[in-house]
């Protein structure tokens, strides 16, 4: 049975069936030429965690001789406080800040809308507990909690890192996926569904997840830049040992080492801002077309 | 008047509630860091030869409970002493109790959050008029963009660069120390006048980062009040400017009122940022200077002192809003 | 009784009985690039303490019509050409915003459509009756709050309760009420009604009607009554004009409109009322819809898509005005059969 028997097909946001899912993509890609500049900027990261480290040494080199040097060859973006190149730093520490990220986005979105649905769907005492810790977990706030979570759990590895990200940074989701079934509820996709017999499994894998999945495609992205703030600054304050190197580390230790008190060096405090900040923006730039393509309204206009 | 005193009620006991969990969290937390180390305090006072009753004397006077006894009268002393606002000793700053060093520390955060949420709320509003106002043309486009991409940038990252660029690289404003070192703090015009110089980038920090969700949100409030029938009665019904003007401002405000919540928890989320950028021995500081050094009696109480903060201002938050909005005050 | 053609009126000097004067009005709403007229060269007398109906279906332009007369169509709609008089008050289509908004709810009042979303919901009637007496200066404004209470008790409203109550303390058909106390309570020379009475029932809906009347008849107010409502305007109005897709096709007093109708929509109008005819097996309710505002005729007749007596001629030639002679009954038909009753 399809969802295509519930909803009518002008109601289903499901993908549509012509003009294909590429053909769309393509379009709402090239109407603002930004969100290619924001593709564009995301896959060039991407690569980067992927291949970068393969150029470089496990161990950078470090040069007493070479502090804060200007840009050269042999170090475009200069040197740190020990001499060692900012821009290896930089591609080295890519692959732990993304693959983190993308982990932490991951179970963020897993959890939040395994709690939204849930809360959303069977509503009465189980949505009120739900809701109750939603609520509690979105009063308190983020970084305070995970500093004090990092007594008790050691989240060095991105897949730490990514677990203790979605267990504490769900609430929003949670909330906003519920309050997506509500509606679903509300136009009688779930009586109607109850009404031809499905399972609840069934109404929630396949009639409630396919109509909000659009609406979680977004949120996976955006909770990708959240993630990136919350390991960088918990890297920055320092209140999780680090193995290796990444852009947070880069920020603790330059804080650290007095960079902040010599103008000399500008580009090894700038840079590792600087990559966060366009890797927000290609996200941004890349979502605006994301919700063109995922929003049949919006491609019409 | 009616609804509103059981509505504080219940706000007021939600708080509690809240508060009470929170306590117990950070009451486990301690017994599930590694180590136990309240237990190994004990243990090695008493090697140490300190008499067993001095030995407890002590731990209990740091954590607020006794180790080695049950673990459900442990939770009933550290909540017994909570109610005597008593959140233990520090260990790093021997001998000090954590509430008196927690009290030193609230006012910094306190004073440069709430400038922080007022400028941030002053300026996202009026920028979100602006943006409402010239929304077809390309000043209000360009605001839209300017508030877009800096609403993007994360407090830390914010602090960060503003110390940097505007301390170093164009030496504008002080850094490092909330006022200036040669000062004797006291009511003195001087002293003040130090302590806002000094406050200008931290302030600016907490602002600028949350600021531009208040002026997207005010904008597509502006522009759904100006659609809605009285705005357009009060124009026909020939009301002057000035008055029309309130009756818009005060009805797009309203749901800003909505996100302040979470924009409390953001900002105090974010004085661990900005307190160890710019050097405010604030409640942020305390919590990282607290954790790094192990000091886990100190970690707690700032924890929840923090957390505590953020409930009385979210309850404070929802009485401004019951204050403007009389359809949930009158009913 | 025969018809001849008249020239439209010219636009002089207002005669004593001609409370407003529309010349030439023409609306235009801008959509997607192209001008699209809502309302397209009305001319309109609207007569000196008489109540004067619109009447036409949505779409007709009648709302456009009532905000033309307070001058204030609103963006993407301009007044594209034409003018709007008043005797008391001169030209409304040339004042500049400051003596707009001061004959704006003080000589020229207007209860709209949505009238029960007309309050600010964050502040009490009373506060709200005040603001609209500072922002037109009255001396004193207690005095505006009794002459409201006075008005709400007439309406058969608690007025203590009314004017110490937020919008959401009040019902859709005490809020529209109170949107007519608004409308009356500055005492205006000229009152538009649109569709004041859309969110009561019909029993209340006929005591709120019979309560205007008393009060224009107290008056003398001039009123213009915006409806689609041929019994509202049986019951009420003085005279009539018919509009339909921005044009007016017809105007007459009362009772010759409703017993002598021209225009074939007029006819299709009044046979629609089961009451006027008798037997409701009669009823002929108008078929079609009238046009959107992009599919408006731009030459010929407008109705004519409707039009059981559509000609050739129809198609190409706007027809003019003819009026019926020894009346002012005047109507917009080429159909030979109009002319006859």
């Amino acid at each position: 049975m399809s969802a295509a028997v519930i909803f009518p097909p002008d109601q289903a946001p499901t993908t549509a069936r012509n003009p294909s899912l590429a053909t769309i993509a393509w379009r709402a890609l090239t109407r603002k030429s930004g969100r290619i500049i924001g593709v564009l900027i995301l896959l060039f990261f991407i690569s980067m965690a992927i291949f970068g480290p393969m150029l470089y040494p496990k161990q950078l080199p470090i040069n007493g001789a070479n502090l804060y040097a200007p840009p050269s060859w042999a170090h475009p973006l200069g040197t740190d406080f020990e001499g060692t190149g900012v821009l290896a730093e930089i591609v080295t520490g890519s692959r732990y800040v993304l693959s983190a990220a993308a982990l932490a986005a991951l179970f963020t979105i897993a959890v939040g809308t395994f709690m939204g649905i849930v809360s959303g769907y069977f509503l009465g005492l189980t949505d009120n507990i739900i809701m109750r810790i939603t609520d509690f977990i979105l009063t308190i706030p983020g970084f305070p909690l995970l500093i004090v979570l990092s007594t008790i759990w050691s989240f060095g590895s991105p897949i730490a890192m990514g677990v203790v990200l979605g267990l504490t940074g769900w609430g929003g989701l949670a909330r906003a996926v519920r309050s997506q079934t509500l509606s679903l509820r509300e136009r009688g996709f779930i009586e109607a569904a109850r009404g031809l017999g499905l399972s609840n499994g069934h109404i929630i894998g396949r009639e409630i997840l396919p109509n909000i999945a659009p609406y979680i495609a977004m949120n996976l992205l955006l909770s990708v830049t959240g993630a990136i703030y919350a390991e960088v600054g918990l890297f920055f304050l320092g209140v999780i040992p680090f193995q290796a190197n990444n852009w947070g580390v880069m920020l603790n230790l330059a804080f650290g080492n007095g960079a902040m008190y010599t103008p000399q060096s500008l580009l090894y405090m700038i840079s590792p801002m600087a990559c966060i900040m366009l890797v927000t923006f290609g996200i941004v730039l890349t979502l605006d077309a994301l919700d063109e393509i995922l929003n049949p309204r919006l491609r019409e206009g | 008047m009616k609804s509103l005193i059981p509505r504080l009620i219940r706000r007021l006991f939600g708080g509690i509630i809240m508060i009470l969990a929170v306590a117990s969290f950070t009451f486990f937390l301690i017994h599930l860091i590694p180590g136990n180390p309240a237990l190994s305090k004990l243990t090695s006072l008493e090697m140490s030869g300190v008499q067993p009753r001095q030995a407890e004397l002590e731990v209990s006077a740091i954590y607020g409970f006794l180790p080695h006894q049950p673990l459900y009268i442990q939770y009933l002393q550290y909540i017994w002493q909570l109610l005597h606002l008593n959140l233990g000793k520090s260990i790093m700053y021997a001998g000090i109790s954590v509430s008196h060093l927690l009290l030193l520390a609230l006012p910094w955060t306190v004073f440069t959050v709430t400038a922080g949420i007022i400028v941030s709320f002053v300026v996202g509003i009026l920028a979100g008029v602006l943006i409402a106002v010239y929304r077809d043309r390309w000043f209000g486009n360009g605001i839209t963009l300017f508030s877009t991409f800096l609403h993007g940038i994360p407090q830390l990252i914010m602090a960060l660069l503003l110390a940097y660029l505007l301390t170093t690289i164009w030496p504008i404003f002080p850094y490092g120390s909330p006022y200036k070192a040669s000062m004797t703090p006291g009511f003195t015009l001087p002293f003040i006048g130090s302590l806002i110089f000094h406050a200008i980038l931290p302030v600016a920090a907490y602002a600028i980062s949350s600021y531009g969700g208040w002026a997207l949100t005010m904008k597509s409030s502006v522009v759904s009040v100006l659609g809605d029938d009285f705005i357009l009665a009060s124009e026909l019904r020939g009301l002057k400017p000035r008055i029309r003007i309130g009756y818009i401002a005060r009805n797009a405000i309203l749901p800003l009122f909505t996100t302040l919540t979470l924009s409390i928890g953001f900002m105090f989320g974010g004085s661990v940022f900005i307190e160890q950028i710019f050097d405010y021995r604030g409640l942020g500081y305390m919590l990282i200077t607290a954790t790094t050094n192990l000091d886990y009696p100190l970690m707690a109480g700032a924890f929840l002192i923090i957390t505590t903060a953020v409930i009385v201002a979210n309850i404070l938050a929802d009485f401004l809003y019951t204050a403007i909005d009389p359809r949930i005050r009158v009913q | 009784m025969g018809s001849v053609a008249v020239e439209p009126a010219q636009a002089s000097a207002l005669d004593r009985d001609v409370a407003c004067r529309v010349r030439g009005l023409t609306v235009t709403y801008k959509v997607d690039n192209r001008e699209l007229s809502a309302l397209r060269d009305v001319d309109l007398d609207i007569r000196q303490g008489q109540i004067t109906a619109v009447i036409g279906e949505s779409g007709s332009g009648k709302s456009t019509l009532a905000l033309a007369l307070m001058n204030a169509v609103s963006k993407p709609g301009r007044i594209a050409a034409g003018k709007v008089t008043y005797r008391d008050l001169g030209e409304v289509t040339a004042m500049d915003s400051e003596r707009l908004r001061r004959a704006r709810g003080r000589s020229l009042s207007m209860v709209f459509q949505a009238s029960q979303n007309s309050l600010n919901p964050l502040t009490r009637v009373g506060a709200q009756l005040l603001d609209l007496a500072r922002s037109h200066d009255m001396r004193d404004p207690r005095a505006v709050l009794r002459e409201a209470a006075a008005l709400a008790e007439r309406m058969s409203l608690d007025a203590d309760r009314v004017l110490t109550s937020y919008q959401h303390q009040l019902s859709g058909g005490m809020r529209q009420r109170v949107g007519i106390i608004f409308g009356l309570v500055l005492k205006p020379q000229v009152l538009l009604l649109d569709e004041p009475t859309t969110a009561l029932d019909v029993l209340s809906q006929s005591s709120v009607l019979e309560i205007v009347r008393s009060i224009q008849r107290e008056r003398q107010l001039t009123t213009v009554l915006i409806t689609h409502d041929m019994g509202v305007v049986a019951e009420l109005a003085d005279r009539v004009v018919v509009l339909y897709a921005g044009r007016v096709v017809e105007e007459a007093p009362t009772t010759e409109l409703i017993r002598h109708p021209r225009h074939p929509y007029t006819r299709a109008l009044i046979q629609a009322i089961p009451r006027l005819t008798g037997d409701p097996s009669l009823a002929r309710p108008l078929e079609g819809q009238p046009p959107s505002l992009a599919a408006i005729p731009t030459t010929g007749c407008v109705f004519r898509g409707r039009c059981p007596h559509r000609m050739e001629v129809c198609e190409t030639s706007t027809p003019g005005i003819s009026q019926v002679s020894d009346t002012d009954h005047r109507y917009a038909c080429h159909w030979e059969g109009a002319a006859n009753d």
